[in-house]
């Protein structure tokens, strides 16, 4: 026992060095493993239990200088590029609403912004500092949490229109949610795979009670991806490209099925064909898409667009509706021109593209899995978002995140973009070890490339 | 044989990733082998190495993977990368230049006195 307290002494006293509490147990676990390995290769050497363990304990160095190296190494590494970024992001937000409001009037919409931006930096910080890993601890329950929010959002809240918008913000966090079902289902197989694919439906389900095509899409677009990521990180451990098989062929059957369907009836084959071609259509389904179409072949470089034959006792946002929300875009290129489109495409590819490099270099499949699915969500968003602003309005747009009029949103998108930055932040200490235990335990009998190994107490019989 | 430290910190960084292009390895492998090649002249503290590694690993000079060793507990094995090799390379480049430099220096006097 004493052997065993000199030990644990040492680490502790190497454990106070290390300030950061997250990066303790890796840093500890693998020099206790080194201290075993140390004091069993003095045993084997002919010394006695004692003089072994105090020989190994001299190996490793003085415990302080050793924790403090060690200290000097793991820090929490925010990644200053993506924060400075997202306080960009938020800023333009705040101008361009300024602009807009004192243009049309209303500037108390832009003080709710202001307020809704001073709930939504707490939110984002909370979930900044927020250990991520418990997306992927209690995936279950995070999964049916967010059910029961969704649907009690479905019956409790307002509609508009008959429609009812408050389910959106919801739905938005499913993905993430959805990461962590899937972290969860490590090495259950093929049917860990379907039974991903079946509860997928439920969020899918619920997109269509809002209703919103876009949501949809959204979910579809991200946890294909988060899918995807798995069966290629080999998660499910099946074989790659029948995981990958599995995936699409039902997928893709049932996208395209709906297509057909609206194909064969008149009024939605009609609204299909608008969005490519607006003119078919131009006081009808292609109305909204002619009139971007106008503005924007009226916009100039820099500066105010040039009047538009037909509506000209008009103002461009008297023919142009949701100009603070859904056509923010659309409306800034016309007044300010295309230099907008251009420096908000920048923002957010920027911030695309650097947070889809780390969450490649992410180590852990959760925290892969994880920011993936925050990057997707964001990604479509935006995606949509300018599409639809440049007259392409197959899907009508969500928001422009941080950028667009409302506080729900901002508050839903500031909060994973927290967990996304909190992902990267700590993301090289994560490691997927729950079930490694137990999956050594269960499947003793494994195939592998053509071998039956057979594993009886770690007596590997091939 | 001892020899003074300052003659191998630098070059520390240079011999491990040595190590790993042959196979990966965990820690204690790698003092191990460090002393059966050097024939005991690299005395590597585990103190030294393992910040040192973790530094590596975070410039993405290696990487790190765990796997169970005789079935309870869970070795973290280092692998070297590409910028690993390519650094590696650099850092040969560099010792072979230096220490040609280092004995034309030393071969000058020999060729001074014949």
């Amino acid at each position: 026992m004493q052997q065993l307290d000199k030990i644990t002494e040492y680490l502790d006293t190497v454990r106070q060095q290390v300030r950061w509490k997250k990066a303790q147990p890796i840093v500890l676990d693998e020099i206790q493993n080194h201290i075993t390995d140390q004091k069993n290769a003095f045993l084997n050497d002919g010394f006695d239990e004692e003089t072994a363990t105090d020989k190994a304990i001299a190996e490793m160095g003085d415990p302080v200088v050793v924790g403090e190296k060690l200290n000097r190494v793991h820090k929490p590494k925010p990644d200053w590029s993506l924060l400075a970024l997202t306080v960009a992001m938020l800023l333009l937000g705040l101008a361009i609403q300024f602009f807009i409001h004192s243009t049309l009037g209303g500037a108390w919409r832009f003080e709710r912004q202001l307020v809704s931006s001073g709930i939504a930096i707490p939110v984002m910080l909370a979930a900044y500092f927020f250990d991520f890993t418990i997306v992927g601890k209690y995936p279950k329950l995070a999964f049916f949490a967010l059910c029961v929010i969704t649907i009690a959002c479905l019956f409790f809240t307002g509609t508009v229109n008959g429609r009812s918008p408050s389910m959106i913000y919801p739905l938005l966090l499913f993905p993430t949610a959805f990461a962590g079902f899937v972290y969860s289902m490590r090495n259950k197989g093929y049917g860990g795979l379907i039974l991903c694919g079946a509860v997928f439906i439920i969020p899918a389900v619920l997109s269509y009670y809002v209703p919103s095509a876009t949501v949809l899409f959204l979910l579809c677009v991200s946890c294909l991806a988060i899918l995807t990521g798995a069966v290629l990180k080999g998660w499910f451990n099946i074989r790659k490209r029948l995981g990958i098989l599995i995936l699409y062929i039902p997928t893709a059957a049932v996208l395209t099925t709906p297509f057909f369907i609206i194909m064969g009836e008149g009024y939605k084959a009609k609204r299909i064909q608008a969005i490519f071609n607006p003119s078919l259509d131009p006081t009808g389904a292609g109305y909204m898409g002619t009139i971007i179409r106008r503005l924007l072949s009226n916009s100039q470089f820099i500066g105010e667009g040039f009047p538009i034959n037909g509506y000209m006792p008009y103002e461009a946002f008297h023919i142009l509706p949701e100009i603070n929300t859904d056509f923010l875009l659309t409306y800034l290129i016309y007044r300010l021109g295309w230099i907008v489109l251009i420096v908000t495409i920048a923002l957010f590819a920027a911030f695309i593209i650097r947070a889809i490099i780390l969450c490649m270099k992410q180590k852990s499949v959760l925290g892969f899995l994880t920011s993936l699915a925050i990057v997707s969500t964001f990604a479509v968003q935006c995606i949509v978002y300018i599409a639809s602003n440049l007259g392409f309005l197959l899907f009508s747009p969500l928001s422009l995140p941080l950028i667009s009029y409302g506080g729900k949103i901002l508050v839903t998108n500031m909060f994973l973009i927290g967990l996304l930055l909190s992902v990267f932040r700590t993301g090289a200490l994560v490691r997927d070890t729950t079930g490694t235990v137990a999956v050594n335990l269960n499947r003793f009998i494994q195939y592998d490339d053509g071998r039956i190994i057979i594993d009886l107490k770690g007596n590997l019989i091939k | 044989m001892a020899i003074d430290k300052s003659l191998y910190t630098g070059s520390t960084t240079m011999l491990i990733l040595k190590l790993l292009e042959e196979a990966d390895m965990y820690g204690y492998q790698m003092i191990e082998e460090l002393n059966r090649k050097s024939k005991n002249v690299f005395e590597l503290k585990a103190g030294t190495l393992y910040p040192l590694l973790h530094a590596l690993e975070q410039k993405e000079l290696v990487t790190s993977y765990d796997e169970t060793a005789d079935n309870t507990r869970v070795r973290k094995y280092y692998s070297i990368t590409k910028n690993g090799h390519k650094y590696l390379h650099e850092k040969k480049k560099e010792w072979k230049a230096y220490t040609s430099a280092v004995n034309d220096v030393l071969g000058g006097t020999n060729y001074a006195t014949a």
